[in-house]
Formats: C-alpha cells, structure tokens, sequence
C-alpha cells in the first residue's frame, strides 16, 4: 500500500500513544525508564506465553485452542500488572523519601497517575509494536493483504484498528487498577482484568466470517468505556486536591 | 541503529549474496548451502581469528599509548576516519545510487565524496565545528562500519558478535587486558586516552533561566557545566556514557563530574548551564567564563565503555583521537546529585575519561552513586523540568549493537525491536552495575548476550506465534 500507507496504518495505531508520550512523558526522564521497563516486561511475558503454546499453535480447525491461550495470556499478564503494583509501592516509596531529603514535595496525585500512566502506556505500546507496526512492513510495498475471514477491510487495517483499541486499554486500565489497589477498591482492581479478558475474547469474534467487523466495534467500545472510567477516577482524584506540583510544601493527602 | 536498519531493508533484506571478502572471513568463507555443523565451526574459527587480531592490534596501540607517540596515534586515527568514509560511505553510496536510481555523475560523485571524507576527519578530530556536524559524522562512521559488518556471513556475524562481548569481557576486567592496561596508563599519568565517543545533545529542553554559553566551541560538547564543588583536585580526564539522539532522551541519565577539571588549554567550553531546583542547594562558584577551569557537579554514572573493535576490509583497526581540550565537553552534565550524595562519593574515586576509545575497548572506573541518589537525580531534574545529563558512549560499542540490530532486520521488523528492548535493557543493567560495582565495566556483554538471546526467541518462538494470532485477528 505504499509508504504513505504503511505509514498511515502505523500512526492509526501509534496515533495516541504517540501523543500521551510526548506531551506527558518525555519531559520527566524517570517516566521513560519507567516506559522501557515496563515495554521489557510486556516482552517477556510476550516471550513465556509464546514459548509454551507454540507448540500448540491453533489452526483453522482447532480453534478452542485459542480459549485457553487467551486466559493463560490474559493472567500472565494481569500477573504482570501485579507486579507492577508491588514495583511501584517501592518506588513510590524511594521517592517520597528522597522528596523530603529534597525538601521538596512528596508525590502529588497527579505524579502517581503519570508514573502509572507511564507504565500502562509502556504495555500498551508494546502490545501495539509486537501486534502491529512490527508487522506492518509489507503494507510498505505496492500490494495489500485480506484475510479469509474478513473481507470488509485489510490485514493491516484491521491490526491498526484493534493495536488502537488495545493501546488505550492497556495505559488506562492501568491506571484504573494501581488507584483500586491504592484505595482498596475492589471494584476497581478487578476492572483492569475483567475488561482485559472481555477485551480478548471479544477478538475471538473475528474468527468468525465476516466477525471482524464486531471485533474492532467491541474491541473500540472497550476503550472508550475503560477510558471513560480513568477520565472519571482522574476528575474525581484532583477536584479534591489542587493541581500540579510545581507548587511547592504541599504534602501528598 | 535506526539508520543501519533502513539501510539494511532498502539494500539488502535478505542478507547479501555476496559477502565481502574481509579479514574476518580468513580462515572460513561461508556458504548458504554447507552443513549445521560446518557452518558453526566455520564461524567459530572466524571469529577467533578476528579477535586474536583485534588483540594483537589494541596491545599496539597499548604500546603506542606508552611510548607516547600520540602524533603516530592521531594521524593513523585521521587515516582510518578518512577511509572508512571514502571507501565505505563511498561504496555504501554506489549501492544506494544503483538501488535508487539517483541520476549523477562519476564526476561529481567523487568530488562530493572527497569532500565528505575530508570534512568528516575535520568535524570528527579537529572540532571547531558546529556539534550537530560532528555528531552527524560519527554518526556516519558507526553505520557505516556497522552495515559493512553486516554484509559478512550469517554465522560468522552472530558468533563474531559474541566473541566481541567475551572478548571485552576479558580485556576489560583481567588485569592482563589491554584495555585494562592502557586505562592504567592513563591514570598513572593523568592524561587522556586518544578515543573517539558519541555525545549525544541533551535533547530536553532548559530552564529558561540557565545561562548557556556557547559551547559549539568543542567538539564533543553539549552545553551543561554545572558550577558546583569543586572537593578534589581535578581528575584529568572523565567519561561518561552517552546515547545517541536515534535512542533519543532514552538513557539521559544522570552524569556529572565530581571535581573541577583543570585545563591547560584555552578554548575550553565553560558552560554555565545550571539547573535550578537540586543545584540551587549547591551552587557555589560560578564557572569563570573564560577561564580553563571548570566545575562540575558531582556523582555520576560513568559507563563504562568498552570495547570497539572493528575490523574492515583492510585490517585496520579504527580508533579515533580527540582531542584532549574535549573534555571540556563534561559539561552537559547537571549536578544532579545531591549534597548527600556527594558525601557518599569517595575522593579520587572519579576517573573520568575524556574519551572513549572507540576502537578498542576502554575501561572506566564508575562514581558510586546508589540507586537512590540515582533516582534522586532522576526525579530531582524531572521535577525542575530539566534533564541535562547527556551520556558519552564509545563507538565501536553502537557499531556492535546496530551490526546486531541490522543483523536482525535481515529477518523481520519483529526481531529488530525485540533487539533493540534487549540492547536498552542490557544498557540499562550496566550502567545500574556501575554504581554497584563501582569499577570499569565492559559496556558490550549484557547487551550483546540478550540481543543474541532475544533474537533467537523471537525468530523461532515468538514470531510464528504472533503471526499466527494476528492473522487470525485474536488479540490479547
């Protein structure tokens, strides 16, 4: 489809990432180590996942194989975020410590939301690199690619589409579930995996002929709602407290 | 590394038929059609031989260091530049004319091409020259050694590549190694080792307020000089590690020169470059403008950066001479660190090199700076809105890591960016073994050893597996 598209169907994917990076994360350095590390993590457990059931690569045929993938995957990398979780207390903590060695103030809310928001972004960016722009090389070239299974639009459109929606799961539900597991909420914390498992068996509509076109609305859908709820929990968080904290003294609530 | 995979996929994506016939390809010439085992032993034996020469030519320049003929140094420095830009940028160029089909002249191609070698040797050695040249040259240098690399065998790459990292592994850490001993040397008597490093810009953006002086004057300069305590008498020579502006603002981690360093010569960059917020604890003294000293801040991370060999066609083992006034260049560098921090910081425990040897693996001794410190230099800038810290890596260690990376775009987009995640991570695993380790450390190993590893995982294991979901559209 020519550079022109193949850069097209790239920035449909990368598109918000691409935004939520440069405007919120490039200017605090700790935020892109926090990005890369958690891109790394997302490729190794990309990496486990991949090692056990690629010998059991489902086909046309087999295609229950793909239900038990999808939840060892799903849990492998909700797993993941658990770790992120446990990481990030640590770090939150170092921080803190080192603000008031600084006298300097402690982490704000809005810093806690970055950090987890550097943190899903980095999933999610990865989720769209590996699935997507990684594969995107031949749309580079003259030609187009459809799959059997879904004829109303092309392979790449279809990665770019479904990489967006997965993109904004992934930063959002992120940190939807570090500001659960902060404040106990249980409802919360159970909303990043549930929307995660929701998320991916919805694909599995794409299996089906002329499904495809009900996996991208639902895969899209997902992301409007998760980022519906982080807008929600965003607004409820800092109408409490006032903004950002290049004011100085104030302590975290 | 970005350049070097364009250049791999638009010249020769599936590797080259015809590999170059170099000294790494001695003793086995690689054929597409020998056996599993052939082609390992073949490669093996290749990469042993480059190494042993690789070896036999750092401990020449380790004697060449101590007899102290840096004029033999320099102008076979300024020779090799010149060759590896006329001949390899001039045949890396014919490929891409005949790929492209760029209409120009024999004519005029080698008149720009002359031109280009010479102002590169310029721009690299003798600074004076605005800083985005001289990046754009090194630059250039390291892709294009690093594509000629990559037109060796498939084999004879990857087991050349590991050999390199356990090479570096040994030269730098036994006290026999030669880079050991020329980094002895160099501190024995305070003086600079002749090497070429990549100093990237910091690319984030000042506080309005700092003052910054214009430090295009040097050539690896990037605008920073901290005032800061000058505690110790002044080390010579510093290093540090650097990124370059392809991995962007991705490693600009904290780096910073513990003590004022002492110059002799006048064109000096003195940088005022200050941050507020951490540094308004700790500014004492302001840099005198024109004056050749310079104060830096303290604690850093210093990378060690070890190893560069290349080998081209010719057997010639580049390196690169800087001069000895670029130290100046320290000065990007912020104080990060806390006053805390500096207690923690040993006297004479900074020994920074003014250059890395790009050629030949060199050593440096780390600033101990703990995580926290770490972290607090990293928050601290963040908070006040400035990173300044650009880091100075050697050559030769990006040329390694693009000849993997382009090695692995030979395969698939999917395998260069798993490559490229391991290279960061192995990256940023040393440097976090620096501070604990607190002595010279070989840069390459690490992140040789996950590239390799990640690419045969996700050439084998990981591709097949995500192609398969992808083109069934089922996604997690």
């Amino acid at each position: 489809m020519t550079l022109a598209g193949g850069l097209g169907y790239a920035l449909i994917a990368l598109g918000p990432g691409i935004a939520l990076f440069f405007t919120v994360i490039i200017n605090k350095p700790f935020l892109i180590l926090t990005l890369i590390a958690s891109v790394l993590s997302w490729l190794v457990s990309l990496v486990l996942i991949s090692s056990v059931w690629r010998g059991f690569l489902p086909g046309e045929a087999s295609a229950w194989v793909y239900i038990p993938l999808l939840l060892t995957a799903v849990g492998c990398q909700e797993a993941a975020r658990l770790m992120f979780w446990h990481l990030y207390l640590r770090v939150e903590d170092i921080l803190n410590k080192i603000a008031v060695r600084l006298s300097k103030p402690r982490l704000h809310a809005v810093d806690k939301f970055e950090i987890a928001l550097a943190f899903g972004l980095g999933h999610g960016l990865a989720h769209v690199i590996f699935f997507c722009v990684a594969l995107l090389t031949p749309s580079f070239g003259p030609a187009t690619l459809y799959v059997n299974s879904c004829s109303q639009m092309p392979f790449f459109m279809m990665a770019a589409l479904t990489g967006l929606g997965f993109l904004l799961i992934h930063t959002f539900s992120m940190i939807i579930a570090f500001d659960g597991h902060a404040e106990g909420k249980k409802s919360q914390q159970f909303f990043a995996p549930g929307m995660h498992l929701l998320v991916s068996f919805s694909t599995l509509a794409n299996l089906a002929q002329g499904g495809c076109v009900y996996g991208v609305s639902a895969t899209l859908s997902c992301a409007l709602v998760t980022s519906a709820v982080c807008w929600k929990i965003k607004w409820d968080k800092t109408s409490e407290d006032s903004l950002p904290p290049s004011s100085s003294n104030r302590t975290h609530h | 590394m970005l350049l070097v995979v364009l250049l791999v996929q638009s010249l020769a994506p599936h590797g080259s038929d015809a590999p170059v016939n170099s000294i790494a390809m001695l003793v086995y010439d690689e054929q597409p059609t020998d056996s599993f085992s052939e082609k390992l032993g073949g490669a093996v034996l290749n990469a042993l031989v480059f190494v042993i020469i690789v070896a036999i030519v750092t401990f020449l320049l380790v004697l060449l260091f101590y007899f102290r003929c840096t004029k033999c140094l320099r102008a076979y420095m300024g020779f090799s530049a010149f060759m590896v830009l006329a001949y390899m940028g001039g045949g890396v160029a014919v490929l891409l004319i005949q790929s492209f089909s760029i209409p120009i002249d024999a004519v005029t191609f080698a008149v720009l091409l002359y031109n280009f070698a010479t102002v590169g040797v310029l721009a690299v050695f003798f600074s004076k020259m605005p800083i985005f040249v001289t990046q754009g040259y090194l630059v250039m240098i390291g892709v294009l050694v690093a594509y000629w690399f990559t037109m060796l065998p498939e084999w004879t790459t990857w087991v050349l590549l590991m050999a390199m990292a356990l090479y570096d592994v040994v030269a730098v850490l036994l006290p026999g190694g030669p880079l050991n001993m020329l980094v002895e040397l160099a501190i024995a008597r305070d003086e600079d080792i002749p090497a070429l490093i990549y100093e990237a810009r910091p690319t984030t953006r000042y506080i309005a307020s700092l003052p910054t002086s214009p430090s295009a004057v040097s050539r690896n300069s990037s605008a920073s000089g901290p005032a800061a305590v000058a505690t110790r008498p002044p080390p010579r020579w510093r290093r540090r590690v650097t990124t370059t502006p392809v991995s962007g603002n991705v490693a600009n981690l904290v780096t910073g020169q513990p003590a004022a360093i002492d110059m002799p010569e006048p064109a000096r960059n003195n940088d005022n470059v200050r941050p507020i917020g951490i540094s308004a604890l700790r500014i004492e003294s302001q840099v005198p403008e024109q004056s050749g000293q310079q104060q830096q801040g303290v604690g850093g991370l210093l990378l060690n950066n070890t190893n560069d060999h290349q080998e081209n066609g010719p057997a010639v083992v580049e390196r690169w001479t800087t001069r000895r006034s670029s130290s100046s260049d320290e000065e990007d560098t912020v104080p990060l660190v806390s006053s805390q921090a500096q207690a923690l910081i040993p006297p004479h425990s900074t020994v920074i090199m003014d250059g890395v040897e790009s050629s030949f693996p060199s050593a440096a001794r780390s600033e101990a700076v703990n995580i926290e410190a770490l972290l607090e230099d990293v928050v601290g800038n963040g908070e006040s809105g400035v990173l300044s810290g650009a880091i100075k890596l050697g050559l030769g260690d990006f040329i390694f890591y693009s000849v993997l990376v382009g090695r692995a775009a030979m395969y698939d987009m999917m395998t260069v960016y798993a490559c490229y995640l391991a290279i960061v991570a192995g990256l940023g695993s040393t440097l976090i073994l620096l501070t604990v380790w607190r002595r010279a450390l070989p840069a390459l190993p690490i992140s040789i050893t996950l590239g390799v590893i990640f690419y045969l995982l996700t050439r084998f294991i990981v591709d097949p597996f995500m192609v398969n979901l992808s083109t069934h559209y089922v996604y997690f």
